[in-house]
């Protein structure tokens, strides 16, 4: 099955021409790491608030550049796209890729959890108030994922044969 | 010049760094070099775009605890570069690319020590400094230091 979307993706006319153009590879690594700053940066200085660092920015502020790490997280999953299409082989039976997909899972799940449960009892809270433990653990757990995500990513060459 | 740079390739640590088969060496380096970049360009990002007007309610909001992290972020990223220096030094310095990732540290890097005073909420206040120059000198030496390090890469 997954070798069959590999030799399917290879096939594209798409993955070619990624794999032909040779500025098409470090222009997207280049957007890649800006999308991951953005993401690390603005949604973990949130994560960080509602652990209860930075007391002195109001919870809703400390989200306030949220839409930046959305764009980030846009251009990550647009550029790891076309990392994927260029060379599937190198990713789906790279067990750091696994992992890496599996923090994004838990990442995105966490995000779900705290907008269900938890948003409206942290978002008003103010400068110099400390936030409730399950708002702690799920900030906790929301920079561990991203944290995962990057360590994963950095060991996708060092662990299979990706580059 | 060259015979430092060959001796310090040469050496034990730089002879470490560049063959050890460890997980621990290398690519352990690179992973730190990797999340400190995320979390010095990450952070001033926020200070940046907050002195930008992109964020209301924390432009009036005290945010200078994020620049210890920027300086302690930012000595890991200088301390594991120079270990990546030191294992490839011969060939990484006569790469004019990295003279070019060095410089735009040094902009952005001077333009975040600008920045600094107006973290404190209440020194945003029109009328004073906007700080809108170092401002978006610190988010384009930041972009241009990522390119460049990627480019080391590829030529």
């Amino acid at each position: 099955m997954a070798d069959s979307l590999v030799i399917w993706l290879q096939s594209t006319a798409l993955s070619q021409a990624i794999v032909s153009a040779t500025w098409i590879w470090p222009l997207a690594e280049t957007l890649h790491f800006v999308g991951l700053a953005l993401v690390l940066g603005v949604a973990g200085f949130f994560d960080a608030r509602l652990m209860g660092f930075f007391r002195h920015v109001p919870v809703r502020a400390a989200r306030e550049l949220m839409p930046y790490a959305l764009w980030g997280f846009a251009l990550n999953v647009g550029t790891g796209s076309i990392f994927f299409v260029g060379h599937p082989e190198q990713y789906v039976h790279n067990l750091a890729w696994w992992l890496k997909v599996g923090c994004l899972a838990l990442a995105g799940a966490n995000a779900v959890v705290f907008e269900r449960l938890v948003a409206a009892r942290a978002l008003p809270l103010g400068v110099g108030d400390d936030t409730p433990r399950p708002a702690k653990a799920i900030g906790a757990i929301s920079l561990l994922a991203w944290l995962g995500v990057l360590y994963w990513g950095r060991m996708l060459p060092f662990m299979g044969d990706a580059f | 010049m060259s015979a430092l740079l060959a001796q310090m390739e040469a050496s034990g640590l730089a002879t470490w760094v560049r063959e050890s088969p460890s997980l621990w060496a290398y690519p352990t380096i690179l992973t730190l070099h990797s999340i400190g970049l995320g979390i010095v360009v990450g952070a001033s990002v926020i200070v940046d775009l907050r002195l930008l007007g992109r964020a209301r309610a924390l432009g009036s909001a005290d945010v200078s605890g994020l620049y210890p992290i920027i300086w302690w972020a930012f000595a890991v990223n200088a301390t594991t570069g120079a270990l990546l220096f030191a294992a490839d030094a011969t060939r990484k310095s006569a790469q004019p690319i990295f003279l070019v990732k060095l410089a735009c540290i040094a902009v952005a890097l001077i333009a975040t020590l600008r920045t600094r005073p107006l973290a404190n909420g209440s020194d945003l206040r029109p009328g004073r400094g906007t700080g809108t120059l170092p401002a978006v000198l610190s988010l384009l030496g930041w972009l241009g230091a990522i390119a460049a390090g990627r480019m080391m890469a590829y030529l």
